[in-house]
């Protein structure tokens, strides 16, 4: 009893000791609760027949039918595989590059060129996707776009990029590293140059050449700014589809671009089946969440710190 | 692109409130829009017991109208306007959101169709069939058209006429001149027309630099349903062995799609077509790259003020009646009204506010009101020749002061007794007189007032099918059997259900 008043008082003690912290950190927090938390209030829906005019409550309980209806829709694997295969190529081809690109950049010598090159790929990242997109329609469009019109100068077949199930995928991951690869490379940089310059010293003592100084030094201390930031990247790619996708997205290239993003834009949006695409961005809000669960076990498995 | 932008800001912004916060609260709904009766100032304070009426109206132009003439008309009709102004390319959209989040206004505007009906049916809009009599304009609203708003056979809605029918080809007259080629009267003919205007250098300049058709990204108001519906194709449903079926069920579908395959595998049109917006295929007539363009035959206005500042020789001229194999002419036919006005009850509680508001919806078919939601101030935005009304030069002005308010007409000229406009440029002109004749040729869609549970739940989702499986097709991505296999996709996945649940529905209402 004593004990337990005498934990509470310790608390009551700390939080007035650190208030001002406590008061900082307090429009983070209301932010997440009003914008993260309250919001899953909504998920119900997808338990229920959402009517708007009778209210969440007012409507009736379905149980698991909207999850019902979309495991067995013939679109259900296709979205998962689409969602799946394009968060695949996110990790595997774009998440090495900015890294890449930053080991890069840290060997050029040169502060000026390193500067303009910086500068340079961070811009991409300041245009919306309708721009990149608009930009590589006209780049790559049959009538009149510039790659065709090299490729048919060379005495090649047009090809069309924007046309066919095939280029998709490539077109996908080629704009997200010409958009997002310098800006990624920014938080690599800061922690190449968090690295202690006495290590290097001490390597180039032993005879370590810049290979092998990067191999053995550079990589393995920013191995945990990479574990989390490969964490959170896989939290945030099933969120960050959409806009990017939806634009991409034809008749011609449905079966490959589909995802769950765009399946629910449709089916909420422009068919008002709210439940359903409740139900329909629930599941994919699981599937992140297993993911990401996922990585941060494997991280700790290896001796990383992880996200939690 | 742009429109495209925003269309896509608004989707998001709209897709979070479905996603995240589909119960956090009804005050996400009004955004981004402007209540335009907010400032209308002093002098109308006197009027403490004029009711307030709220609209959802889109809004065609990138900035919130000139509040004059909704001050003009708040004073003559003497009620307090609240007009909420939403961007046109996510109107749609935000009415599923508004509606969503029970935030609709007075007066909405929303699609007969999916949700909507649902909602319709459930008993959440006003029937108003019972009160039309009551008003003297209303009354005048025509039969034939309020019948094509019907759900169920109840009226629920009023209507903005719309023309029945303004499609049709849209040509350069100056090229067809340099190339000795008359009007087309035949698709056979239009076919030489595109062909010619590819492959002989019709604008002179010695170079292969134009092509015969630009088309975009879009089935009904692209140039894909209008030439089917010059093959004999169906508008969306036709009778076949005494019973309603899809128009691609139909023989003309497919000859309509070979005609389209046939035209871009011989380079006549852009190839890019599905991708292509309406700006952009726009921008290949102003640019004088295509010489035709299938579409509303209005946008020849648009496109001759865009291609004359680049090239003053530029002519385009408009033509409706093209016929295939001796057949008669026929096209096809929108329902005759834009937009239709409900009145949710979930903003309008009582009767008597009902009545308010119609008696407001009233006063905007007033020939007076009419003219001036129409084309403004006379003598100050328009002037009066011959019966006809002629805008003034300045476009920008009427742009500010009038454009957007022409989204909250009720009825048209001749249920209203709106003045019908004059138009100089004598191309558009003529169009105008091509939808008048288009209406005797005009082909409806019979499924307009039938009800389909199955269509209603599925509709986009069934319809994706086969448009995707269209253009495939057209592209030469899909052979006929492919094509016949994405039917009998759309047969089983609830497309069968929905033939049966019209033709049962189209019994009933023999």
């Amino acid at each position: 009893m004593d004990q337990r008043l005498g934990g509470r008082s310790e608390l009551i003690r700390s939080l007035l000791r650190n208030k001002w912290l406590y008061l900082m950190i307090l429009p983070g927090v209301l932010y997440v609760i009003v914008y993260k938390y309250i919001p899953m209030y909504g998920l119900i829906i997808s338990f229920k027949n959402y009517k708007p005019y009778n209210g969440i409550w007012g409507s009736e309980w379905v149980g698991l039918a909207h999850f019902e209806r979309l495991f067995q829709s013939s679109e259900f694997w296709m979205l998962f595989s689409n969602t799946l295969i394009l968060f695949a190529l996110q990790i595997i081809v774009f998440f090495p590059i900015p890294i890449i690109l930053a080991l890069m950049l840290n060997e050029v010598r040169f502060t000026p060129f390193k500067r303009t090159v910086q500068t340079l790929i961070y811009l991409p990242h300041f245009m919306s996707w309708v721009i990149v997109v608009s930009i590589s329609f006209v780049i790559f469009t049959t009538d009149g776009g510039i790659i065709n019109d090299i490729l048919e100068s060379m005495g090649l077949q047009k090809i069309n990029f924007l046309l066919s199930e095939g280029w998709f995928r490539p077109m996908y991951i080629l704009q997200v590293v010409w958009r997002e690869a310098g800006w990624g490379t920014i938080i690599f940089l800061a922690a190449i140059a968090a690295v202690d310059p006495q290590l290097y010293e001490a390597a180039k003592m032993d005879g370590a050449g810049r290979l092998r100084q990067m191999v053995s030094i550079t990589l393995p201390a920013i191995r945990s700014v990479i574990v989390v930031l490969l964490i959170l990247k896989i939290g945030d790619v099933l969120e960050l589809g959409f806009e990017h996708v939806y634009l991409l997205l034809n008749s011609t290239n449905r079966q490959v671009a589909e995802i769950f993003d765009t399946y629910v834009y449709v089916a909420g949006l422009k068919q008002g089946q709210f439940s359903y695409s409740a139900a329909v961005g629930f599941f994919k809000g699981f599937v992140g969440l297993v993911l990401v669960m996922g990585a941060n076990w494997l991280a700790k498995k290896y001796g990383e710190e992880g996200i939690y | 692109m742009a429109k495209r932008k925003i269309a896509l800001a608004g989707a998001m912004a709209a897709m979070l409130l479905v996603t995240a916060c589909s119960g956090g609260g009804g005050n996400t709904g009004n955004g981004t829009s402007n209540t335009g009766g907010a400032s209308t100032g002093g002098a109308n304070d006197g009027g403490g017991e004029r009711p307030t009426i709220s609209i959802m109206t889109p809004l065609h132009l990138a900035e919130t109208p000139d509040a004059k003439i909704e001050e003009m008309i708040e004073d003559k009709l003497n009620v307090d306007l609240e007009i909420q102004w939403i961007p046109a390319s996510t109107f749609q959209d935000r009415m599923t959101s508004a509606f969503a989040t029970g935030s609709l206004t007075d007066i909405v505007n929303i699609r007969l169709d999916g949700a909507n009906r649902e909602a319709i049916q459930d008993g959440q809009f006003w029937e108003v069939g019972p009160y039309l009599d009551e008003y003297e304009n209303l009354s005048k609203l025509q039969e034939e058209v309020l019948n094509n708003t019907m759900v169920d056979g109840k009226l629920y809605a009023l209507y903005q006429g719309r023309p029945l029918s303004r499609q049709g080809l849209i040509y350069r007259a100056d090229w067809a001149e340099n190339l000795g080629l008359a009007t087309p009267q035949t698709l056979d003919e239009l076919y030489e027309m595109m062909k010619q205007f590819t492959e002989n250098d019709p604008d002179g300049n010695g170079q292969d630099d134009t092509v015969g058709l630009a088309d975009r990204n879009d089935f009904g108001s692209g140039a894909f349903k209008t030439v089917g519906s010059w093959i004999g194709m169906p508008n969306e449903w036709g009778m076949q062995d005494g019973q309603l079926r899809p128009a691609f069920m139909f023989p003309e579908y497919k000859e309509t799609m070979d005609f389209i395959k046939d035209l871009r595998d011989n380079g006549y049109m852009n190839s890019d077509f599905p991708v292509t917006s309406k700006t952009e295929q726009q921008n290949m007539l102003i640019n004088g790259e295509a010489g035709t363009y299938i579409g509303c035959m209005c946008d020849v206005q648009q496109l001759y003020t865009g291609a004359s500042q680049l090239n003053p020789d530029a002519a385009f001229d408009v033509q409706n009646q093209i016929t295939t194999d001796g057949e008669p002419f026929t096209v096809w036919s929108g329902p005759g009204f834009n937009h239709p006005y409900l009145f949710p009850k979930s903003a309008v509680k009582t009767e008597e506010e009902l009545k308010q508001i119609l008696a407001f919806m009233d006063g905007l078919m007033d020939p007076e009101i009419a003219n001036l939601l129409y084309w403004g101030i006379e003598g100050e935005h328009y002037t009066i020749e011959d019966g006809l009304a002629v805008p003034v030069a300045d476009q920008g002005k009427i742009d500010r002061e009038v454009k957007p308010y022409n989204t909250i007409e009720v009825g048209d000229p001749a249920t209203s007794g709106r003045l019908a406009g004059k138009y100089e440029y004598a191309p558009m002109q003529k169009a105008q007189e091509l939808f008048d004749d288009n209406a005797n040729y005009a082909v409806q869609d019979p499924t307009l007032t039938l009800s389909s549970e199955t269509y209603t739940d599925n509709k986009d989702r069934l319809a994706q099918i086969i448009t995707d499986a269209t253009y495939n097709y057209m592209l030469g991505e899909l052979d006929e059997a492919g094509f016949d296999q994405a039917v009998a996709r759309w047969q089983s996945e609830g497309g069968d259900q929905v033939i049966e649940e019209f033709n049962a529905s189209y019994a009933d209402s023999q």
